[in-house]
């Protein structure tokens, strides 16, 4: 009783209010159901076999531990890509070079791993650290081009993404190609440097924990450090940030390094959690995906696993009715427009329909007060 | 009396999840008249007349129009009952020009495509019938805050509204502006249209205004005839004590030089928008900058905090030049800066109120350990601000942009103050703060001149000058065109002729 007047308070004092807090999620889970209404209305126009089609979608990721743990294993990399771009979008930056830092990490992690030799747990690191700080001298360029001749980073960074790709595929066929492989791939990832599976049964390895420590890392770096908060400001009004003294270049420079750092350890990690050579001759998608994580998430660091979940639920689905069913896996691309779109409009529901749910819920609160009153 | 042409009956809003606003207002406006309403600052004048124009609804009551209820679920409603509003944060496309503001969502139409040269033919008719003569082709971006206000006023006309309300209209004019508008809206009401307007200036409510109504913490302390009420009963109605307003400034004798400007000029799009200016500003001095808008304050005040530096001449602080140093080398020597637009320049919106506040103590060494932010110690100070500078709001966790306008104010100009060391740069400090806060402010400001810092007071409100100022310079053109030693030698009629450059002084001293 004690601690629940406490966090009562406590939430009080911090102007959360738990009527927002319900309406909002409510409000996320209105465009999901509406998406996935949308869906299923497709399956069963384009099924043969609709009952089966949307067991498969909907009950599937969660029929046995396998297929849960290849649920938790996609959303592994979109909680590196969301927190990545999370930290951008903070600053108001929108830094697309978080696809190519997976790309980047991902190979320089398996390079290190192949290449460096070095004890256990040092490999592992080495390979990690290694990935994220090369993606980061690439991500660092449309920052700073950003920062000191306003080149604008979305461009620029759309652009730097295949100019890493092109060099990560020139690398694996001619340089570092083991002719072994029947790929154009990189030699074996040793063992040693990999990142091992921490749930038996399943496929979830510790990367899981890296990301969430990492999620941790970055709430704690914007709620109680004071270039979080800067960032922070920077992101929410320049003016504001520029007037008050805050180095808006700098902080700018600064939330797309973090971001990219961040990707670069999750393209790593993907790698060294999944793969055995690095075989990528494409861009693997997770950086702009990273994006719609944090939209969903509402650019809120502990949301960011919640709604990397989600979208983690949504593929291993796709993947599971498009595997034994007639319904293809693009289904799936529908179901996350509808959900951007409506979570991106603000004024989807909030304004009119649960105002007026509120108006009429406050209303009936009021009468029953009064009831009690009189009562009394 | 006649039946009212509006009655607000039992009106009542809460703001999500439970900011009451209002409590219960009853309100009542006569075809014909000028309608002042008073309050202090958060007392829901603008929420009130945001209901009335159909921005936001009422949790309960009811508006009658005739004698007749309606409901106004949006602007669009009110606009077709006449209802037109001028905003306290004016509302324009800044890129575009004024023509196409005024008729913007009723563009006129030839051959199913927009009509521009009507746009501008209705642009000008209704200028010219209300004597607000104003270039229907120029870009919006490059109109002084003055003629933006016209514009506003121009596009609820060309509504076709005819009853026009005006929320703060003055806090933004000069003058000579505001003795305009008063014009202007003697003029409308000669044509019968009816209009409200919100204000802090009581002088201005005695001076144009048949009624008022005076409002407090969300209730209407009552509607009396102007003619019947003197301005300390209306002062004394808005903030519930006796009020006494003290005007006696003590003349403290200023000390050494703390900041020197040299032959400071400043050019910007080939024109010269400060023009070789040179002012001293001595411990203990409030030095006042006078001016009609748009006539080098903004680009001196730019100058001095280190926005702008590509300028001609030079600034010292204590002896040193503050030449090419950035904003926050310049603050961290102990200048400080209270901007002059609020919303944007001065406040995170989006942010809370605790975010604001903290924005300049955040770097200070005793609130933080090593990068991480003392929280609690921050939590203190914004509560000791918000609690001595009359912030009124729930707690420092509210949103900024849910405060009203004249709290916003409160805390930029609180946080700039108490963080000022040597210098405090003051652009329109009081804009829309009621006037027992203003007391409160003006307290603070004569606190630092006895502290021995140096201020710099940019103002347009000349009362305002005159209240805390002794010597004051006046900005024409970029130029200084007159510097007064004593402002009490001179008259505000003279101010004024200085003001708009019909005069320039003839000996003008050499240095203050
Ligand atoms: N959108 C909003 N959300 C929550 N609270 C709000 C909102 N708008 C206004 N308020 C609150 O309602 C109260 C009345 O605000 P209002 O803007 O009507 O005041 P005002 O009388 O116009 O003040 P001022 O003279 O400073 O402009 C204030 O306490 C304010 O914090
Ligand atoms: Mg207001």
């Amino acid at each position: 009783m004690k601690i629940r007047e406490r966090l009562m308070s406590y939430f009080k004092n911090r102007s959360f209010s738990f009527q927002r807090f319900f309406f909002e999620s409510l409000k996320t889970l209105m465009a999901v159901l509406i998406a996935y209404l949308i869906a299923i209305i497709i399956i069963v126009f384009v099924s043969d076999n609709p009952s089966e089609s949307i067991y498969w979608f909907i009950v599937g990721p969660f029929s046995n531990l396998m297929e849960f743990g290849e649920l938790i294993k996609k959303a592994v990399p979109l909680m590196f890509a969301g927190i990545a771009a999370c930290v951008i979008v903070k600053a108001n930056q929108f830094n697309l070079f978080t696809e190519g830092a997976f790309y980047v990490g991902g190979l320089v992690a398996a390079l290190i791993a192949i290449y460096i030799k070095l004890p256990a747990f040092l490999a592992v690191i080495a390979a990690l650290v290694g990935g994220g700080l090369v993606a980061t001298i690439f991500g660092y360029i449309p920052a700073k081009l950003k920062s000191s001749l306003n080149v604008n980073e979305f461009v620029s960074s759309i652009m730097l993404n295949f100019v890493a790709l092109w060099i990560g595929v020139f690398l694996i066929s001619n340089v570092v190609i083991d002719d072994a492989s029947g790929d154009t791939a990189t030699g074996i990832i040793p063992e040693i440097s990999k990142l091992k599976v921490f749930i038996t049964g399943t496929n979830i390895t510790y990367g899981l924990l890296i990301v969430i420590g990492i999620i941790i890392l970055v709430k704690i770096f914007f709620s109680k450090t004071l270039p979080g908060y800067e960032i922070k400001m920077t992101g929410d009004n320049q003016h504001f940030a520029k007037f008050s003294g805050i180095n808006v270049e700098r902080r700018v420079v600064m939330a797309q390094v973090l971001g990219i750092f961040i990707a670069g350890v999750g393209g790593a990690a993907e790698i060294l959690s999944n793969y055995h050579r690095f075989n990528w001759k494409t861009l693997p998608g997770f950086g702009f995906d990273g994006f719609m994580v944090t939209i969903i998430a509402k650019n809120k660091p502990l949301f960011v696993p919640l709604a990397a979940l989600f979208i983690g639920y949504l593929r291993a689905g796709a993947d599971l009715m498009a595997f034994n069913s007639d319904v293809a896996q693009e289904v799936v691309a529908i179901i996350q427009g509808v959900i951007i779109l409506l979570i991106a409009s603000e004024r989807f529901f909030s304004s009119s329909f649960f105002k007026r749910l509120l108006d009429n819920y406050k209303e009936r609160r009021n009468h029953k007060r009064m009831d009690v009153m009189k009562n009394e | 009396m006649a039946e009212a042409l509006i009655m607000m009956k039992d009106i009542r809003k809460v703001y999500y999840p439970d900011i009451v606003a209002i409590n219960s207002a009853t309100f009542s406006l006569f075809e014909g008249e000028i309608h002042a309403i008073a309050g202090e600052n958060g007392a829901g004048k603008t929420t009130l007349m945001k209901i009335l124009f159909g921005l936001e609804k009422a949790d309960k009551g009811e508006v009658l129009f005739r004698g007749e209820k309606v409901f106004f679920h949006s602007p669009s409603d009110a606009m077709r009952k006449g209802i037109g509003m001028v905003h306290q944060h004016f509302m324009l496309l800044e890129n575009m020009t004024v023509a196409d503001n005024v008729v913007l969502g009723m563009e006129p139409k030839r051959k199913g495509l927009y009509d521009y040269k009507r746009a501008c033919e209705i642009t000008k008719d209704l200028g010219e019938r209300f004597d607000m003569a104003i270039d229907p082709e120029i870009k919006i971006s490059q109109l002084a805050v003055g003629l933006k206000q016209k514009v506003e006023i121009i596009k609820v006309l060309a509504r076709e509204a005819r009853i026009i309300i005006l929320d703060e209209p003055t806090a933004v004019l000069t003058p000579q502006e505001t003795k305009e508008l008063f014009h202007q809206l003697k003029l409308l009401k000669k044509d019968n249209f009816t209009i409200i307007i919100i204000t802090h200036k009581l002088r201005e409510i005695k001076e144009i205004c048949d009624r008022v109504t005076i409002m407090k913490s969300g209730n209407i302390e009552g509607t009396y005839d102007v003619d019947k009420i003197s301005v300390e009963e209306i002062s004394k109605k808005m903030v519930g004590y006796d009020f006494v307003v003290t005007e006696d400034k003590e003349t403290l004798k200023p000390g050494e030089v703390i900041l020197e400007v040299k032959n400071l000029s400043y050019e910007r799009d080939g024109k010269k928008r400060l023009d070789d200016i040179s002012f001293k500003i001595r411990e203990k001095q409030i030095l006042g900058v006078v001016g009609v808008e748009g006539n080098g304050q903004l680009e001196l005040s730019g100058v001095l905090n280190g926005v702008i530096r590509n300028y001609e001449g030079d600034i010292s602080l204590d002896g040193l030049s503050l030449k090419n140093k950035s904003i926050l080398e310049i603050r961290d020597r102990g200048i400080s800066y209270i901007p002059e637009d609020r919303m944007v320049d001065g406040a995170n919106l989006i942010g809370n109120i605790y975010e604001s506040a903290i924005v300049l103590k955040s770097r200070d060494k005793d609130y933080r350990k090593g990068k991480f932010l003392k929280k609690k110690k921050l939590s203190e100070f914004t509560d000791v601000l918000i609690d001595s500078y009359g912030v009124k709001c729930n707690n420092k966790y509210d949103q900024v942009k849910s405060l009203s306008g004249g709290n916003i104010q409160k805390i930029v100009s609180a946080r700039e103050i108490v963080e000022a060391r040597r210098i405090l740069i003051a652009n329109q400090p009081t804009r829309g703060i009621d006037i027992g806060a203003v007391m409160t402010l003006h307290e603070k400001l004569k606190e630092l001149q006895s502290n021995n810092l140096g201020i710099l007071l940019i103002s347009s409100d000349l009362k305002e000058i005159y209240d805390l100022t002794e010597s004051v310079i006046v900005l024409y053109e970029g130029k200084i065109v007159a510097r007064i030693k004593n402002i009490k030698d001179v008259s505000e009629e003279q101010l004024g002729r200085y003001m708009l450059g019909i005069e320039v002084q003839e000996d003008m001293e050499a240095s203050l």
